[in-house]
């Protein structure tokens, strides 16, 4: 089969095609219901008219018998030229009339055109016959001529309209047809030049609203996701890079020195030890980042249960307190009891152990730490506070970036992958983030939703 | 310890194999899932080292078919998937312990004395005694000589599980997991801290010391260090 244009083979297309075939059929049905309803009444309306002619002419010719008759039907052949009129004695002679003798049948009689008829227009008529006294006949007709002038119009409005509509059905499909391409061409070319490499090019849209807005700003919503994921794996791949240069120098430092040194001996114990502490530091960073990963791949969700959140913060400061003992600050536990949320224990665990763990580490030693939790109306919000130095306000959505660090906290040991991790997991429970100032000091605010009752 | 150890890639074979050995273990290998379940099947082990990824047969399916037949040896699964999830699983298809890779010799090593030393389906223990520090686990009390200590819940869990482990090295990852299921490691001292505290609880003002830290490697309570 020859391959059509394109625009023939659009779905668009084909809906037309539908709907100029539904079009012209109902045309005709309205066609068939108009042509013969007004043939039927106007047939009606003959029929009324010769009846009432012939009743006249009965009434007239009452009492003067046949001969009579014959002169009122001549009479009145002169007078009204649409109508036809027949009188025949029995043994069928016409006695008055302008019509060739016939059958005597009674009834409604159609008589269709005749070559003998003497008038010119004669092109059929519809007409009544009776018999009357001494078996005479007579015949009244009207010319049917109007009807078929009539139907001839209708057939005649009916084609052209017909042809009309199709056309343009055809004409209105063709048109929206390239329309639609020429939008779905719009996505098609910006696609490609996506996949050329110009990742910022977006679908342009008309702004009317339509569906192929629609469609447009969901494919550009989803690709802006995909931009911002790619440059978050790009900043991750060169966070990496940079991150694992330091300790990877420095592990190559010390190697080389060892080598330097000599023979091995006694001098490389604690050369090896350290260096066996910085690969064990970078393969924690490759840990955190894989389980970072892991959190925000979402695969977790499924494994989410009911659980108690109080007592799984109790088991946390409960980790934490030796640590903060030694380091003479005060932890303040304000929990209410039966707080449920919904989620995966390990990693809210890891959440808030990230959390305390920031507490312990970053104030300085005497510092207070209040960890609450309390129900609000959006969840259950967990709140882990400090007044050690905090974060400036413009750092505190940077922080949240893998591998950011404080200036002031890079003496301290840590990969800065802590609170990225929170917001990971954070995120996957659906949880809302927030780091406040605790005036001084940090406050980190986690709202978790209340797991529904059962 | 006869000790199989069913892993592929040759250079990590060597470097558990040449330790275990020198740790004084008889440990044999086999290089593929499918060999590495016939002899675990075939013959009888105290220890299976599994890893997760394996020709023939992975781990997994490994472990679930020996525990389908009925062979009930502990079973350490070693792996490269360090993920949240494959931890759950490789325990629950029946593995006893799991150790992710890369990991320290000396962890392998107490985790392997620790699968050794599990008693069998014997009667549970309701007596621990390491030289005079005695534990009673119905009564929940600790004893000392002739002195009670006072512990808390917790404490309680970390020396139990110090005193399980007697005179083997139990790392801080094992205690992190064992006495507080964390499953991850803190920056922070966590364990140390809690070690100090239990500490001043169990050897301050004691002629012998019972808690003793292994360098680079862990602590370990008993009477000689």
């Amino acid at each position: 089969m020859a391959r059509l244009p394109r625009v023939f083979r659009t779905s668009s297309f084909r809906l037309t095609l539908l709907y100029a075939g539904l079009t012209g059929l109902s045309y005709l049905l309205l066609f068939a219901v108009v042509y013969f309803s007004t043939a039927t009444s106007m047939e009606r309306q003959i029929d009324a008219s010769v009846a009432g002619e012939l009743t006249e002419i009965q009434a007239d010719a009452q009492s003067g018998g046949l001969a009579r008759l014959r002169e009122v039907v001549r009479e009145l052949i002169g007078r009204s030229p649409d109508y036809f009129y027949l009188l025949q004695d029995a043994s069928g002679t016409v006695l008055a009339g302008n019509l060739p003798a016939t059958q005597p049948l009674p009834g409604v009689r159609q008589w269709s055109r005749s070559a003998h008829h003497p008038r010119e227009a004669f092109s059929g008529l519809r007409g009544r016959g009776v018999g009357i006294a001494d078996s005479a006949y007579l015949f009244v007709g009207l010319s049917t001529a109007q009807l078929h002038d009539m139907q001839q119009t209708v057939v005649r409005a009916f084609l052209w309209g017909l042809t009309l509509a199709i056309l343009l059905a055809f004409a209105g499909g063709a048109m929206m047809s390239v329309s639609v391409l020429r939008r779905i061409e719009a996505v098609s070319q910006t696609s490609r030049d996506i996949v050329g490499g110009d990742l910022k090019r977006r679908i342009p849209g008309r702004g009317s609203g339509d569906e192929f807005d629609h469609l447009a700003e969901s494919l550009n919503a989803m690709l802006d996701r995909i931009q911002t994921l790619m440059e978050g794996l790009r900043q991750v791949s060169n966070d990496i890079a940079h991150d694992l240069r330091t300790p990877l120098t420095r592990l190559r430092q010390r190697l080389e020195l060892a080598q330097r040194r000599g023979d091995g001996g006694d001098h490389s114990e604690p050369v090896l030890e350290e260096a066996l502490r910085d690969i064990d530091t970078i393969l924690e960073t490759f840990g955190a980042l894989l389980r970072i990963a892991q959190i925000e791949g979402g695969a977790r969700v499924a494994g989410f249960t009911a659980l108690d959140l109080d007592e799984l913060l109790r088991t946390v400061s409960e980790v934490y307190q030796p640590a903060l003992d030694a380091k003479n600050q005060t932890l303040v536990l304000q929990i209410e009891p039966a707080l449920q949320v919904r989620g995966d224990r390990e990693l809210l665990t890891q959440l808030f152990a990230n959390l305390l763990e920031n507490a312990v580490r970053h104030p300085p030693p005497g510092a207070h730490v209040e960890l609450r939790a309390q129900r609000r109306r959006s969840g259950v919000e967990v709140t882990v506070a400090d007044n050690g130095p905090g974060i400036a306000p413009e750092f505190r959505q940077k922080v949240l970036q893998r591998f950011f660090r404080l200036e002031a906290s890079r003496s301290t040991p840590g990969n800065g992958l802590g609170l990225s991790m929170v917001e990971a997991i954070a995120r996957l429970h659906d949880g809302e983030l927030a780091l406040l100032d605790n005036e001084p000091g940090l406050k980190v605010s986690v709202t978790l939703r209340a797991a529904k009752a059962q | 310890m006869r000790i199989l150890l069913v892993e592929d890639d040759a250079q990590t074979a060597r470097y558990v194999l040449q330790g275990l050995n020198e740790a004084g273990h008889n440990v044999a290998l086999s290089s593929d899932g499918r060999d590495g379940l016939f002899r675990a099947a075939g013959e009888d082990w105290d220890l299976l080292i599994v890893d997760r990824m394996l020709p023939g047969l992975d781990g997994l399916g490994l472990v679930r078919t020996l525990r389908g037949g009925g062979i009930e040896a502990p079973v350490l699964f070693l792996s490269t998937l360090g993920g949240l999830d494959e931890r759950v699983d490789g325990l629950n298809a029946g593995a006893d312990d799991y150790l992710v890779k890369p990991f320290a010799f000396s962890e392998l090593a107490a985790r392997v004395a620790a699968l050794g030393r599990r008693p069998r389906r014997s009667a549970p223990e309701t007596r621990l005694k390491v030289a005079d520090l005695e534990m009673d686990l119905l009564a929940r009390t600790v004893r000392r000589g002739t002195q009670t200590i006072d512990l808390q819940p917790r404490e309680f869990r970390l020396l139990e599980c110090l005193m399980r482990h007697a005179d083997q090295v139990v790392t801080r990852t094992m205690l992190l997991e064992l006495v507080w299921d964390l499953h991850f490691d803190p920056h922070t001292n966590v364990v140390e801290t809690h070690i100090s505290r239990l500490r001043g609880k169990i050897d301050r003002g004691q002629g012998v010391s019972l808690i003793h830290t292994v360098r680079g490697a862990g602590y370990c309570l008993g009477a000689s260090a």
